[in-house]
Parts: C-alpha cells; sequence; structure tokens
C-alpha cells in the first residue's frame, strides 16, 4: 500500500520534469541541460520570497513560477537560440548555464539545506499509511498541471501550432507560424512546470545547491524510456520508472533505486531506441 | 627551424638563472611566519568553524609573541569532500604554499587518499574532522613513513560505537525501556566501520535489533526507509549521519510522524541552528557532540563564548579540534626548542593538553584517546524553541527526556 | 590525397615544439606542484585526445567516456592496490580492460543514431559508478582503493613519462586520423546512409575506433591512478566526462591535437582560480560559456590555423582545408 502511495507522488514529480524536457525537445530539438536548475530556481524563489520578502505562501510561489518561467525564455533566446546548429554546442551552453545557477545559489545561500514552507502541514492517513499532506498535495496539483498542459496542446490553436513545429519545423514555417515565439512559450511552460515541482517537492525533498542535478538524470531517463518528443510517452515513462524505483526501494534497498532508473534507459536504448511511443528514431 | 630551435635555448639558459637571483633575494627577508595549511571542506559548516576556530587561536597565539619568536600564519585549500580535489589541496599546499604543518581533514575517504601525499612531503598532519580507524591504522602499520599523522579529534568510530552502545545501554534500555532498535545509517566509510562495532555491542547489552540499514548519502527520499523502521517494531531509532541529508531526514521523519523516536550520531544536528531552520523539525532527536556550552573544561564556556562572537553560529566539532590542535603543536615546538619535523613529532606524542572537550592525549599509533577527563560523546536533545539539553552521561545531564509530539498522550 | 595521407612537416615541427616545451616547463619554473598540474593536465589531455579520436571524427558524441577511464584505472588498483602486482603491469592490462568494455557496449549500442549513442554510454557510466557503490565490500566503495605504488618515484621523471605517453598518443591517432581510416570515419560524420549505400561495414568501423579510443582513456586512467595512488568511483562520474569534452571543445572538435591545448588550458584555469575561494567555480562557468558563446570552433585549433597561415612558407597554403 505504501508503495502505491509514495510510488504514485514520485511519479508525479517525475512526470512533471519530464514532460517539461520532453517538451522543449520535441518542439525545438533542445536538450536542455539547464532543466534541473529551473526546479532548484523554483524552491529558492519561494523560499526567498517568503522567508526573506515575508510574502503568503501562494503568491510566493506564483511569483517564483513565472520568474523562472521569464528566466527559461532570457536564457533560451539569448544563449541557446545562436547555437541551435549544433546539439553539442547547445547542450554544453545548457550546462555551463546550469553551473553557474548552482554557483550563484551556492554563493548567495550557502550549502546547508534551506527549508521551503510547504502548503500543507498536516498528516493524513491513507490506507493504513501515513502520507504527509504536502506529498498528496504534490500529486493532486501535478495531475492537474499535466492534465491542463495535455488539454491545451490538444484543444488551443496555439496547441496545434507547438505540435505542427514539433512533427515538421520547415512546414510550420511556411504556414506562417511564428516558430521564434513559440520556441519562447514552450520553454515558458516546460520551465514553469519544472519550478512548480521544485516548489510542491522541496518541502519534503532536499533544498540545497546541487539539487538540479538528480532531477535533471532521472529525466533524461525518462523521456528516453518514454519517447523524445512525446508527452504521453513521458507522463507513462515517469510513472513505471517512479513505481520500480519506490518497489525497489522498499523490497530491496535504496542503493539500488539509482540503478533502476539507469538500467531502464540503457535497455531501451539497445532493444527499442525509440522508446515506447518514440515517433521516429532518427534525427 | 634551427634558429627557433636555439632561440629557445639561450631564453631557457636566461630564465634558469631567475630563480637564483630571487633565492638570493629571499635569503635577505626577515624571519619567516610558520604557515598553518588548512585543507578543509570551505563550503560546509565543519570548514567555515575549522577555520574560525584556527583563526582564533593564531591570534591568541600571535597576541603573545607569536611562537619562538614567529608569527603565526594560515592558509586554506579547499579539498571538498572529493578525493582528486583533495589531493591537489594537499600538494597545492605542500609544494606550492610550503606549509610547516597541516590542520584539518573532514571526510575520512578524502583523508585516507591524501595521506601518501602527505607522507611523502614529511609534513605534521593534525586531523580534526575524519573519524575512520583507517587512517591511524597507517601509523600503526607503517610508522617510519607515517609518523607525522595524527588524529586531534574526532574520537575514532569504533570509540564512537562503545560511547553509543553506552548510550543505548545505560539511557535508551536503562532510563527510556526500548529494547527495541533500529540501526540507520549513511554508507560512507566511517559508518562501515563503526556499525559493526556498534550492533555487536549493543547486542551485548541486551538489545533487540529489529533492522540494520546504510543508505546511500545522495539519497533525499526516505519515505521507504521510515516507514521500514516502523514495521519493524523497533521503539527507538539509532542514527548514524555526517555527510547525508539530516534535514531532509528530521523534515520527513516529522511530516510522516515516524512513531519512533530517534537519537545517535548526526553531525549536521550538531549546528547551532540545525532545529531553526528546518521549522524546529528535529523535535525530541538526540544528537551527539563533543560539546556544549557547559565547564567539561576551564577552556570551554570561554572558548564558546568568544567563537560566538566571530561566527554567527555556534562551533561544530571540528572548530573545538582545530583550537586544540593549534596550541598543542606550539605547545610542542616550544618544548622541542625548535621546529624540526621529528623532534616536535616526539614532543607531540607526549601531549597532554587541557583542550576544549577534555584533556587531549594520544595512544601510541597517534589517535586521540577517550575516557574519563578525555573527549567524550554527549548526548544532547533538541526541544522546545531549539533549547538543546544534555541527557547523557548522567553526570552532565541539564534536562529530562521529551518525546516527539504526537507521541505525547 | 596523397598530401593528406602524410602528416606535413609544419605540425610534426609544432608538435615537437609544444612538447619540449611542455617538458621543460618544471625545469624553468621548479617546484613540485606545478609538476603536479601539468601531470594531470596531461593525462586529461590523453583523454581528450582519444575521445576525439572517435567521437570528435564520426560525430558521435559519446557522454560515457569516463566508463573507459574509470576501468583503466580500476584495472590499476586491482592489480597493484589489491592483488600487489608490479604497477607497470597496469598499462597494459587497463588498455586491455578497457578495449573489452569498448567492444561490450560498442556492439549493441553503435547500430544506434543520434544522441541514443551518447545516452546509452552515459547511462553505461553511470550504472559503472553506482556498482562500485553498492559493491563497495569489494572495491572499497566511496573512498575506491588505497595503496596503489607510483610507477616513477620522482615527480619530474614521472611527468615527463606522461608527456611521452601524450606525445604517442596523439601523433598515432592523429596519424590514423589522416590515413585513409579518418577519412572513411569523417565520411561516416557528413552522412552515414551514404557510407553504407556505398558498401562499406559503417557500423565495424565505428566500433574499431571506439575500441582504440577506449584502449587509449583506460591507459590515461592507469597513468592517473598511478600518479593520485587511489582510484575512486568520482573516475566514472558523469562530471568527468562532461570535463573532457569541454575541453575538446575548447581545444576544437575534429582537430586531435587542439585537445590537448585545450585540456592544458582548462586544468590550468581551475587550479589557477583557486585563489578566488569560494568564487572559483563560479568564474569557470563564466568563461565557460564565454568561451563556447564566442568561440565554438575552440580555442587552440583556430590558432595554429592563423599560425599556419601566416608561416612564410607559402608552399603549405591552399594544400590543406583544415588541420
Amino acid at each position: 500500500m505504501e508503495i502505491l502511495i509514495y510510488g504514485a507522488v514520485t511519479s508525479a514529480i517525475y512526470a512533471m520534469l519530464a514532460v517539461g524536457f520532453t517538451l522543449i525537445f520535441g518542439v525545438a530539438r533542445v536538450l536542455n541541460l539547464a532543466h534541473g536548475s529551473f526546479y532548484a530556481l523554483g524552491a529558492y524563489g519561494t523560499y526567498v520570497l517568503t522567508s526573506v520578502v515575508g510574502l503568503p505562501l501562494w503568491l510566493a510561489a506564483l511569483l517564483a513560477i513565472a520568474g523562472v518561467a521569464l528566466f527559461g525564455v532570457v536564457v533560451e533566446k539569448v544563449l541557446i537560440r545562436p547555437l541551435r546548429s549544433s546539439q553539442l554546442g547547445v547542450l554544453m551552453i545548457t550546462l555551463a548555464v546550469s553551473l553557474v545557477v548552482e554557483q550563484t545559489l551556492f554563493l548567495v545561500f550557502g550549502s546547508e539545506y534551506r527549508n521551503v514552507p510547504a502548503f500543507v502541514e498536516t498528516k493524513v492517513s491513507l490506507g493504513g499509511v501515513d502520507v504527509a499532506g504536502q506529498r498528496l498535495l504534490t500529486l493532486a496539483v501535478a495531475g492537474v498541471a499535466i492534465g491542463a498542459l495535455y488539454l491545451f496542446i490538444q484543444k488551443t490553436r496555439l496547441g496545434s501550432a507547438i505540435l505542427a513545429i514539433s512533427q515538421d519545423a520547415e512546414a510550420a514555417k511556411y504556414m506562417g507560424i511564428p516558430s521564434d515565439r513559440i520556441f519562447s512559450l514552450v520553454m515558458a511552460i516546460s520551465a514553469s512546470l519544472a519550478a512548480l515541482a521544485g516548489i510542491l517537492a522541496g518541502p519534503f525533498l532536499s533544498v540545497q545547491p546541487s539539487m538540479h542535478l538528480l532531477p535533471i538524470v532521472k529525466a533524461f531517463a525518462i523521456v528516453v524510456v518514454g519517447g523524445l518528443g512525446s508527452i504521453p510517452g513521458s507522463i507513462l515513462a515517469a510513472f513505471m520508472l517512479g513505481y520500480a524505483e519506490t518497489f525497489v526501494g522498499y523490497q530491496f534497498s535504496t542503493s539500488w533505486t539509482e540503478i533502476v532508473s539507469v538500467l531502464a534507459t540503457l535497455l531501451m536504448l539497445i532493444f527499442r531506441p525509440a522508446g515506447i511511443f518514440g515517433k521516429r528514431s532518427a534525427f | 627551424m634551427k634558429r627557433l630551435c636555439l632561440a629557445l635555448t639561450n631564453w631557457s639558459h636566461a630564465l634558469l638563472a631567475l630563480p637564483l637571483v630571487l633565492a638570493a633575494f629571499a635569503a635577505g627577508a626577515q624571519e619567516k611566519p610558520i604557515k598553518i595549511g588548512v585543507p578543509t571542506a570551505v563550503q560546509l559548516q565543519v570548514g567555515r568553524d575549522t577555520l574560525t576556530a584556527i583563526k582564533m587561536a593564531v591570534d591568541e597565539i600571535n597576541k603573545k609573541g607569536g611562537l619562538l619568536g614567529r608569527k603565526l600564519e594560515y592558509v586554506t585549500a579547499d579539498e571538498t569532500e572529493n578525493p582528486e580535489t583533495g589531493i591537489s589541496a594537499i600538494k597545492k599546499l605542500v609544494s606550492d604554499e610550503k606549509v610547516d604543518v597541516l590542520i584539518g581533514g573532514y571526510t575520512s575517504g578524502v583523508t585516507l587518499a591524501q595521506l601518501p601525499h602527505i607522507a611523502s612531503s614529511k609534513t605534521i598532519y593534525l586531523g580534526v574532522g575524519a573519524a575512520s580507524p583507517s587512517i591511524t591504522a597507517k601509523v600503526k602499520n607503517d610508522y617510519d613513513n607515517y609518523k607525522y599523522i595524527f588524529r586531534v579529534g574526532p574520537i575514532n568510530a569504533a570509540h564512537q560505537a562503545r560511547a553509543l552502545v553506552d548510550y543505548i545501554s545505560h539511557f535508551v534500555i536503562g532510563e527510556l525501556g526500548y529494547k527495541k532498535i533500529a540501526i540507520v545509517g549513511e554508507n560512507a566509510k566511517w559508518v562501515q566501520d563503526l556499525v559493526p562495532v556498534l550492533s555487536k555491542g549493543a547486542k551485548e547489552v541486551g538489545a533487540d535489533i529489529r533492522l540494520t540499514e546504510l543508505f546511500d548519502t545522495q539519497t533525499s527520499d526516505f519515505s521507504p526507509l521510515l516507514a521500514k523502521v516502523k514495521s519493524s517494531g523497533a521503539q527507538y531509532m539509532i542514527v548514524v549521519l555526517s555527510h547525508g541529508s539530516s534535514d531532509v531526514f528530521a523534515k520527513q521523519w516529522h511530516d510522516a510522524q515516524v512513531p519512533v523516536p530517534y537519537g545517535g550520531i548526526d553531525v549536521k544536528s550538531m549546528d547551532g541552528d540545525f532545529f531553526n531552520r528546518i521549522g524546529g523539525k528535529s523535535i525530541s532527536e538526540v544528537a551527539a557532540n563533543f560539546a556544549v556550552r557547559a565547564p567539561l573544561t576551564k577552556k570551554t564556556i570561554p572558548f564558546f563564548d568568544s567563537f560566538k562572537k566571530a561566527s554567527p553560529n555556534y562551533p561544530v566539532y571540528t572548530a573545538f579540534f582545530a583550537y586544540d590542535a593549534v596550541f598543542l603543536y606550539a605547545d610542542a615546538v616550544k618544548r622541542a626548542g625548535s621546529f624540526d619535523t621529528e623532534k616536535v613529532i616526539k614532543e607531540i606524542e607526549k601531549t597532554r593538553l587541557e583542550g576544549i572537550v577534555g584533556e587531549i592525549s594520544f595512544d601510541e599509533f597517534h589517535d586521540v584517546q577517550t575516557g574519563p577527563g578525555k573527549a567524550n560523546l554527549i548526548f544532547v536533545q533538541w526541544q522546545e524553541k531549539g533549547e538543546r539539553a544534555v541527557l547523557y552521561p548522567k553526570e552532565l545531564r541539564t534536562g529530562n527526556f521529551i518525546l516527539p509530539p504526537w507521541m505525547r498522550k | 590525397m596523397a598530401a593528406f595521407k602524410k602528416m606535413d612537416k609544419l605540425s610534426g615541427a609544432g608538435g615537437v615544439l609544444a612538447l619540449v616545451s611542455l617538458a621543460l616547463l618544471p625545469v624553468v619554473f621548479s617546484g613540485s606542484y606545478l609538476v603536479g598540474v601539468l601531470t594531470v593536465a596531461a593525462i586529461y589531455g590523453i583523454w581528450a585526445v582519444s575521445w576525439d579520436f572517435m567521437s570528435g571524427l564520426t560525430g558521435r558524441e559519446n557522454f560515457g567516456h569516463s566508463l573507459f577511464i574509470g576501468v583503466g584505472a580500476y584495472a590499476a588498483g586491482f592489480l597493484n592496490g589489491q592483488m600487489g602486482w608490479g604497477p607497470w603491469w597496469s598499462l597494459p592490462a587497463s588498455m586491455l580492460v578497457a578495449t573489452l568494455f569498448g567492444l561490450l557496449l560498442g556492439v549493441p549500442t553503435l547500430r544506434l543514431k543520434g544522441p541514443y549513442f551518447a545516452l546509452a554510454m552515459l547511462s553505461a557510466a553511470v550504472i559503472m559508478q553506482r556498482l562500485m557503490l553498492i559493491f563497495w565490500e569489494q572495491t572499497g566503495g566511496e573512498e575506491g582503493i588505497q595503496d596503489i605504488a607510483p610507477l616513477i618515484k620522482n615527480h619530474l621523471h614521472y611527468y615527463w613519462f606522461v608527456l611521452a605517453c601524450l606525445g604517442v598518443t596523439t601523433a598515432l591517432l592523429s596519424w590514423l586520423a589522416r590515413s585513409r581510416w579518418g577519412l572513411i570515419l569523417r565520411a561516416i560524420k557528413g552522412d552515414e546512409a551514404t557510407c553504407m549505400a556505398a558498401g562499406l561495414p559503417v557500423t565495424r568501423y565505428k566500433i574499431i575506433s571506439l575500441i582504440i579510443s577506449a584502449a587509449f582513456a583506460g591507459l590515461g586512467g592507469a597513468l592517473y591512478a598511478h600518479y593520485q595512488l587511489q582510484v575512486s568511483p568520482q573516475l566514472f562520474a558523469v562530471v568527468m566526462s562532461i570535463t573532457i569534452i569541454t575541453m575538446v571543445y575548447v581545444g576544437g572538435i575534429g582537430t586531435i591535437f587542439g585537445p590537448v591545448g585545450g585540456a592544458l588550458l582548462l586544468t590550468l584555469m581551475t587550479e589557477g582560480l583557486r585563489n578566488f575561494g569560494e568564487w572559483r567555480l563560479m568564474i569557470y562557468s563564466l568563461l565557460l560559456i564565454f568561451i563556447l558563446f564566442f568561440l565554438p570552433n575552440g580555442i587552440v585549433a583556430p590558432i595554429w590555423k592563423k599560425i599556419r597561415q601566416a608561416w612564410p612558407a607559402g608552399a603549405h597554403q591552399g594544400r590543406h582545408t583544415d588541420v
């Protein structure tokens, strides 16, 4: 029972991270290694706005998300776009950005863990399992956010534009779709999701300057397994991986959980590189 | 091409002369200060406090005229928690800065990696942070090469294990009546050294060990672990934590309201602001410490007060030993009457210094001794409003044990 | 085409001059600290060159290069540190072990296109690192294997030995890169499908170049183990692979010799920035962004190109399009 609930929470966080990551890759072919930094900045932003500035939590959270989204857009416009011709170049510069963010956080806040306040402080007992209320809230919000995103992409015009670009960027341009603006929008959405994950998970996971590393490794794994560029694939893979990890953690020992996701990636790559839902196997 | 080679040769000859000229200048310079090299994790609290404490000691000695007429200076190099960086930090201090003595250390793995390099440089090393017995085992197995290594603190992992066993036997079982315990620790070298001694000792004093688990230092989600502890039927959880995420552990334990109180060795919990920075969620946790602001020796309270002036927080364990290390080095040099390494080592071996946590003295393998009047673990509990009360040993008790809020009737 | 086969005299001379200057540097500026830094830089140079040979030429970026480095280093650790074999055995042993791993990983993954090979290698390296930690009783866990004996006790002499290895590696791989072999690898980078259509055993070439790359990375790993006198799982870390790729990038991808300069530059920069204390990594990252942004072709290779073009021996101009 615990595995069911904790697994769901873990999967929800992973899903938020993975969906954003796969979105920006599917649309703009950008492997954004700074994605973890959005996660970190969401958590730290909320921390600063609540402890230092003293804003109420919900306002701090909203502002933090907006701030991170803006940061994402700026990074995309200024640093990524000029280097788009070289995939390696984009990778390297997003990596450098993540390092700068990490170092800035470290210099400003120090290496010790910070406390991001939780939205919900109570404990909930679900089916005989004690769960922190915040974790359940994370699950709920993640579901809503991803659901909203999915509807957005399927039902709105802007959403179709995004789909169009991800399928064929050239053709989309000929159709008059402003790809540059769409890239910015997608980056903003991607960053916001990551920041939201950071704000929700911050209270019960660790908040320290190098917190961006683990999420990016997990996001990579999930996106590969689910299929680069496929949102349903990422969600499914996120749950598969989240549950696999939780299961291994409970039954065996936590040392093996890291290997689960990475091994899954490796095996998937060897046997079915396109992932579960990946549309194309080569780029 | 030929001309180029010729030019290069001429330049090399010219440049070779330069060091000779510089050396001549240096010889004419004043009496050099004594340099203390501090390899430590500068980005962590343990590192910062090591440096603050050394600065305090150096300033005090310099005010009284220095050491044998020479001023003391210190220089630091970041060893992080990574052996590669640790080794290059030692090289920087020893070869580039040419320090006279090394005081520092934190991660046992890093210190172990640094040892051969320290030994080959024949520089005295006074460790203040790493607990693995393997470090001083080198002194035992190869005295001639490794005699430069001393551990001023903390007491090694085996001693710590025995101290924990005492706590379990007299307090957890003896006073609280909890026989069923769980042992949880991070998978670092010093813990791997400590847990077997702990398990054996605990069983001998009548504990029923329900669960022993070592988790990865990188772990950030402890819910599987905490759930396992709960379902194992343990009444008390003994923790052994240093590098891992004690903050997150405490928060998750608190938020899930795990009905098992915990305590043990938790380095991050030694930080004075630990309680506050996690919103008070470590309430009722018992953490081992080497000293609190109590008259353990004549120097304890003055040290705490001076430290608080120099730093916004109360000192962590490396500070006590770093401060004492500077003084014991100075004393040894005074007794030896010279800075000659061999002579100083002989004097350091004979050290009996009234330090901050107790009397500092070394066993035959250069390891700090424990026992009555010497360095010992004190068990301190986080109580309401971030107050700390000493629970064990009984002689030093300042308060009573409290249960976590959700376990009170 | 004939000109393409031979390594032209200018490059050769340049290489010798660079090697000699590097060898003399610590003699001139004496101090074992500099020797230490340069030794590490030279080893990183070997790693960077080996990476460039495979990934720079074929365009198949290998994000798990640290795996070959790690297994080479651990081979030295096990043989010498744990089993007590003489340290010189580590060199061929590490190359052998790394080659085996190259084969093991290359065969299933090199038929993958695009970023998949990169990710597969990355995953493999992470798994190896994890395994080293999980089986800590055999591998020494977080602090790895200690008590490895040095190959050559004298620091300066060891440095010269490592430098010699670097020289041989660079020369050998440069020669290969300029040979028909290198031509095929570059063709694969350009258009793999056409190569396949032309009947070239593309996958076989890729695998062999990976093996060669792995062998030299493993050699570097052993040299490193005998310098640090210990090995730890950090060697397998992603950070290691990325550091090396950055060095190659800064030096100039695909040039083979450029990465040597990149390795030197970045290692010296990392150590040189120590004086900035806490700001060290921040400045390093900012400089990196600067280089990546404004100098996408790297620093070392383009500078060398400019030197060559300015060289009065005009006969060389126009004959070669790159390096």
